[in-house]
């Protein structure tokens, strides 16, 4: 398997907090992977350091064979990684057709094909029917799917979702779930941030256990739920609070 | 479409009908509109909100006559020169601001402050006759752009602002267009979708200054007077941002219905009886300016566009 996203020990430090420290994994093609953690274990500035908002301290980011270590983030998103954001930012005024094509247009130049496409990421992502809203007036759920929309728009080979399935009712996860499903079966690599176990357990091929910035454990799903140290460091705690 | 057509065909007929106060009050509305939607294609679209536009509107009146006055070159082509020359000094300070990240209201202080410094530049520059200014002769030659009828002015702001409107029409279609609103909506979320926001908040503001410089010539030709203390003060800056905001930023049309409107309303308020002299009118229309822009910002934030559309 061809490895996509090659993240080589890679180190950030925030003042005197070490938000990573020397984290290394890798997303081979055709991949799903997911990262769990405890809160302040370091998810989200790891996508952060791999989409190019922080350079890393030290290490290094390869993706598909180029090192964009400290790379601008639209340089990243151009060579085929595209992100969601945790707490989700719709362009506010823009309609939901107007934010995906904006997605799109970083491909395909004309209007006409990038509005096609982003009708065709719409269908997929069940939002055609609220094309014309402004971003502002859509629901939680819908925003989660305008995100993702967003970056599939700009046909990445790697996509990246951070907390996707969070804050979203039972039916509504199984529902991601199914989404992610068919997005990786288009042939996109995933990695993806989840507080949901259920939704990182179920879609994960491959799962990454972040705590204090480290990797402490990665495995297969079902490995890792019998891992002494990723019960210590994150299962117990949401079991036992379940 | 039928409607753009109707008022266009009114406005080329309007001269026959109107007398010389109305129709220079009408130029005064177009070359308004047309600044307006100029500041606008930054302001309004991409969300760069320049407090220094008066720097550019001054290049474009200062290049245009000055390579008159001393090299004889006819201000149709002058004015060209100065688009390049602001659209140059445009592009150069966004570089320079942008890359240290300067934004919001910071990005707004330092064009102000830019503005000031090209003042201070033209009071001291001799070459440019310093803050004296410079006086164009009044006569009739058409191929150096001076005319002594004011239909021909007219005609000129006219067709400025008929190509202003479908220079932002075009650019709301385009690729570049919803860059630009991507950028305005947020920085981030623009990057995560593949839009370089250095560049294109830099490409927003060299296009935006060069537009504006080409109502600075137009001013110089039409009043044939210009210095530092009238068009490198804020005036041309404050005209462009009362007929954006009441209008409608981010729109073809807002900032056209606001400048209008402002021209309008200036009229208006000259002829008021209690209002004395010039300082009293220029006080008492400011004031008037001020209230108007305050509660059409609160009632109606997106502009007197939105008038009439459901509240999102």
């Amino acid at each position: 398997m061809a490895v996509l996203l090659d993240v080589q020990s890679v180190s950030k430090a925030f003042g005197g907090l070490q938000a990573l420290s020397s984290v290394s994994f890798t997303v081979g093609a055709g991949e799903i992977v997911g990262i769990i953690g405890p809160n302040g274990a370091g998810k989200t500035t790891l996508f952060n350091v791999v989409t190019g908002v922080y350079a890393p301290d030290r290490g290094r980011v390869v993706f598909r064979g180029e090192d964009v270590t400290g790379a601008a983030p639209h340089h990243v998103c151009k060579l085929g990684a595209a992100r969601t954001f945790q707490v989700s930012k719709p362009f506010a005024a823009l309609t939901v057709l107007q934010t995906v094509r904006i997605g799109a247009l970083n491909r395909i130049p004309d209007m006409a094909g990038a509005t096609a496409k982003a009708l065709e990421v719409l269908e997929l992502m069940g939002l055609v029917a609220k094309r014309d809203e402004p971003g502002r007036a859509l629901t939680v759920m819908e925003r989660k799917r305008l995100e993702m929309a967003r970056a599939l728009a700009t046909q990445p080979s790697l996509l990246l979702l951070d907390e996707v399935a969070a804050g979203l009712r039972p039916n509504e996860i199984q529902d991601m779930i199914a989404l992610v499903r068919g997005i990786a079966a288009g042939g996109v690599s995933v990695l993806i941030i989840e507080h949901v176990l259920e939704a990182v357990l179920r879609l994960s091929g491959r799962i990454v256990v972040l705590n204090h910035g480290e990797v402490i454990a990665q495995g297969r799903p079902d490995e890792l739920v019998n891992d002494p140290r990723v019960i210590d460091a994150y299962l117990g705690e949401a079991y036992s609070l379940a | 479409m039928t409607l753009a057509v109707a008022i266009l065909a009114l406005a080329l007929v309007l001269p026959v009908a109107a007398g010389p106060h109305l129709l220079t009050a009408t130029i005064v509305a177009l070359h308004a509109a047309f600044m307006a939607l100029a500041w606008n294609l930054a302001a309004g679209y991409a969300g760069q909100f320049s407090l220094g536009h008066s720097l550019f509107y001054g290049i474009g009146a200062y290049a245009s006559t000055v390579l008159y006055v001393r090299l004889g070159l006819t201000p149709w082509a002058g004015m060209f020169v100065g688009a390049l020359l602001a659209g140059v000094v445009g592009t150069l300070l966004a570089l320079g601001v942008y890359r240290y990240k300067v934004h919001g209201i910071f990005f707004a202080l330092v064009t102000l402050g830019a503005a000031e410094v090209a003042k201070g530049i033209a009071d001291n520059w001799a070459f440019i006759k310093g803050p004296v200014g410079i006086l164009l002769t009044m006569q009739h030659a058409p191929r150096d752009f001076f005319f002594l009828r004011r239909e021909p002015y007219y005609y000129v702001a006219l067709a400025m602002l008929v190509v202003m409107i479908l220079v932002s029409l075009a650019l709301e279609r385009s690729r570049l267009g919803q860059f630009f609103l991507a950028v305005r909506e947020d920085e981030q979320a623009a990057e995560a979708s593949g839009v370089d926001t250095y560049r294109y908040k830099t490409v927003a503001i060299g296009l935006s200054a060069a537009l504006t410089a080409f109502a600075g010539s137009f001013y110089a030709q039409f009043y044939l007077y210009i210095s530092p203390d009238t068009v490198l003060v804020f005036e041309p800056q404050l005209t462009m941002m009362l007929g954006t905001m009441v209008g409608g930023a981010g729109t073809a049309l807002g900032p056209v219905i606001g400048s209008i409107l402002f021209s309008g309303l200036g009229e208006a308020l000259r002829n008021l009886p209690f209002l004395e002299g010039t300082r009293q009118v220029v006080i008492g229309s400011k004031m008037v300016y001020a209230v108007l822009l305050i509660v059409v910002l609160i009632y109606l934030p997106g502009g007197l566009v939105t008038l009439g559309q459901k509240r999102a």
